[in-house]
């Protein structure tokens, strides 16, 4: 069972989300929003569900999580400030905004109808292109490039797809509830690292993590482990007997996230 | 004398060979996962053979070993007395038809051993015996809710795990309450709150969960717990399943003074031989038989046979006393190991249960480093659990230990510097 509204903080926080990393890793992706009237603000705003504000500025994009009332899952809290917003979506329900992810529903702009091309176009090609990396092809995997560019974009969304169901669905919240304060450090190889900090069992994704005190890891060997784990062609438990992933320090911290990763897998199916 | 550094290349291949056929290999706790082994080289992932207070690996590896099975192996390993019964009864038959007397044999001598026992019920392991008290418990007072501590083990069915582990459903649990240890405010409250709901308290004698410093009962907390279930006709159920005749041989409530309504063994009871029993008092000897709960090997004979010759030795043996010096003897030789080179050793819980953490380190990473060096030079300590002392331990085998940990001591210090660091 999932929640709808847990879905929609995954949808906006941890999914469109990743849109700042995929405009700083894929070059094509930062390429689109280098043409003509592409610096734009575009506020997301869900009743009773999260909020957020993608700004779009000279080929970069950065999110900021602005839910009211909610711990943000970045550590930034702020509100969504609507004049700041050069197009507004706003959505009554968690279901309505889910529906736009899935395609079903078409958004119309509360602010910012003339700019809305912004969204029919450049925006719409960046989530595609984001689309196309965390639900490849086959075949596209077998490009090192894409490879690499794919496995960081789903890392990113499952380590912050975790904060969301940690902090909103009600059985991740039942496993925050467990995990004592610290960060848990999840990497793969040298190539890339995420950390996730657990204060009083509200759970953030660091925005840096190299300056974190970290007091448990989650080590994948490499990428290729990591991509092994996220699509299910290896075993987690049996992948720590083979040494490719390992773990240590506060195991509660590992333990905890790893039941709230069962759980992110039946969210992103 | 510097010790040799294990190798584990036997025990990796045939950890290859096993998750090909086994889910996750070795599943459970005595796996790679769920056992801790951080890091998963340090230590061995099948044996070979056990005597006394040794394992060895199939790499050949031997290992003083303080995990004793996790329990079971309380006389050591092949102990000549309990094995010498067990054939004897093997030769006879084992699991027939009709049970032999030895289950009656081997409930008179529960009966008499243990305190608070009029009556005893016999299974296979620690579950099912936590699983027959929790039935029992409900089916007497036709109530639904069971008060749990926090940081308890009470085994795997769905019924002590929690709503988000997999497989487990909601509804699974939705009848459980859970308290933090130690606290009598809180025990209040959920009586107050859910007055005439609850069917049973269910407790270890004192909190030996993982990853934490173990805690001793506070001075009344039992006597309390006891006065506040019979006040409200509440079940209260001891899991001695991992502490029974550590601590006393009459039960772990005897030892802390008061007596429970119904008390699960299982670990030592038999010395490695298949069995738990559940014991419990007269008024609830009838609802119990009225359970509908048995299993195809709960009656067999040899178990029984062996229970009873463990049971006897440990009785003649004085057995709790015997391995708490023991578990002193090695708590102080640790202790001094870790002065020696300014760690902060701190050693929880009884003596013959005891639990190891090196305080320097909040993330534990330095303690798991710490254990690991042992692991490797032939100790089994873990570094998540509470460990046992069995009675084959001898005080050569405590001098190596401590040897032993000195060396990873003087490992870890080398590594770190004068400073406290993580590993």
């Amino acid at each position: 069972m999932t929640d709808t509204r847990t879905k929609a903080f995954l949808n906006l926080h941890a999914i469109l989300g990743s849109l700042p990393m995929l405009c700083a890793l894929d070059a094509d992706a930062s390429a689109l929003l280098q043409a003509k009237n592409t610096d734009r603000t575009v506020g997301i705003c869900v009743t009773n569900g999260p909020a957020g504000i993608f700004s779009f500025q000279g080929g970069a994009c950065t999110y900021t999580e602005c839910t009211p009332g909610t711990p943000s899952t970045l550590g930034t809290p702020s509100t969504l400030d609507r004049r700041a917003c050069d197009i507004l979506l706003s959505f009554p329900t968690p279901e309505k905004f889910n529906g736009m992810i899935d395609g079903t529903v078409t958004p119309i702009p509360k602010k910012g109808l003339t700019k809305a091309g912004f969204l029919t176009g450049p925006f719409t090609r960046l989530t595609d292109r984001l689309t196309a990396y965390l639900r490849p092809e086959k075949a596209a995997l077998a490009d090192p490039a894409f490879f690499r560019i794919s496995t960081y974009l789903m890392f990113h969304v499952i380590a912050h797809a975790v904060c969301c169901i940690g902090n909103e669905d009600a059985i991740g919240q039942l496993s925050a509830s467990y995990i004592p304060d610290g960060t848990l450090l999840l990497s793969a190889g040298s190539d890339i690292s995420f950390a996730i900090c657990f204060k009083d069992h509200k759970l953030t994704l660091s925005a840096d993590p190299a300056k974190e005190h970290i007091t448990s890891e989650m080590r994948f060997a490499d990428l290729t482990t990591a991509r092994a784990l996220f699509d299910g062609a290896i075993n987690a438990v049996s992948s720590v007997g083979d040494g490719i992933i390992q773990m240590r320090g506060m195991i509660p911290q590992v333990d905890n996230v790893n039941r709230i990763l069962d759980r992110v897998a039946l969210y992103l199916a | 004398m510097m010790h040799k550094i294990n190798d584990y290349t036997k025990s990796h291949e045939a950890f290859a060979r096993a998750k090909r056929v086994i889910p996750s290999g070795i599943y459970g706790h005595q796996g790679p996962a769920e056992g801790c082994f951080i890091p998963t080289d340090a230590f061995p992932y099948f044996s070979s053979r056990a005597q006394g207070s040794y394992f060895w690996d199939v790499d050949g590896n031997r290992f003083i070993d303080y995990m004793c099975a996790y329990g079971p192996n309380i006389l050591g390993y092949n102990d000549p007395d309990v094995d010498e019964a067990a054939r004897k009864q093997r030769e006879m038959g084992d699991c027939i038809t009709a049970p032999t007397e030895r289950m009656i044999e081997f409930a008179e001598l529960l009966v008499d051993t243990v305190a608070c026992a009029d009556w005893a019920f016999f299974a296979k392991n620690g579950n099912d015996a936590t699983s027959g008290a929790v039935l029992c418990a409900r089916a007497y007072t036709h109530r639904k809710k069971i008060v749990f501590f926090k940081g308890y083990y009470h085994g795997v069915s769905a019924w002590t795990q929690k709503a988000d582990y997999p497989g487990v459903l909601e509804e699974d649990v939705a009848n459980n309450i859970y308290i933090p240890w130690n606290d009598l405010d809180a025990l209040h409250t959920v009586f107050e709150t859910y007055k005439g709901q609850i069917a049973a308290v269910i407790g270890q004698p004192y909190m030996h969960g993982n990853f934490a410093d173990n805690q001793l009962p506070k001075a009344g907390f039992w006597q309390e717990v006891r006065r506040v279930c019979t006040e409200n006709d509440t079940v209260l159920i001891i899991d001695d399943v991992r502490a029974g005749f550590r601590l006393d041989i009459a039960g772990s409530d005897h030892y802390f003074g008061f007596e429970a309504d119904l008390i699960c063994f299982c670990k030592a009871l038999a010395n490695g031989y298949n069995v738990s029993a559940l014991c419990g008092k007269e008024f609830l000897k009838n609802t119990m038989s009225s359970l509908s709960y048995t299993g195809s090997y709960w009656l067999s004979a040899v178990p029984f046979a062996a229970g009873i010759a463990c049971i006897q030795k440990m009785k003649r043996l004085d057995m709790p006393r015997m391995l708490i010096e023991k578990g002193q003897k090695l708590s102080d030789g640790l202790l001094a190991a870790a002065h020696k080179y300014g760690y902060d050793l701190h050693i929880s819980g009884v003596p013959s249960l005891f639990y190891l953490r090196l305080a320097d380190d909040p993330t534990l990473m330095l303690h798991q480093a710490w254990i690991a060096e042992c692991v490797k030079r032939g100790v089994y300590f873990t570094n998540h659990h509470n460990h046992f002392i069995n009675a084959s331990l001898s005080d050569e085998d405590i001098r190596e230990t401590v040897e032993i940990a000195d060396e990873a001591f003087a490992v870890l210090r080398q590594r770190n510097g004068s400073s406290v660091n993580r590993a």
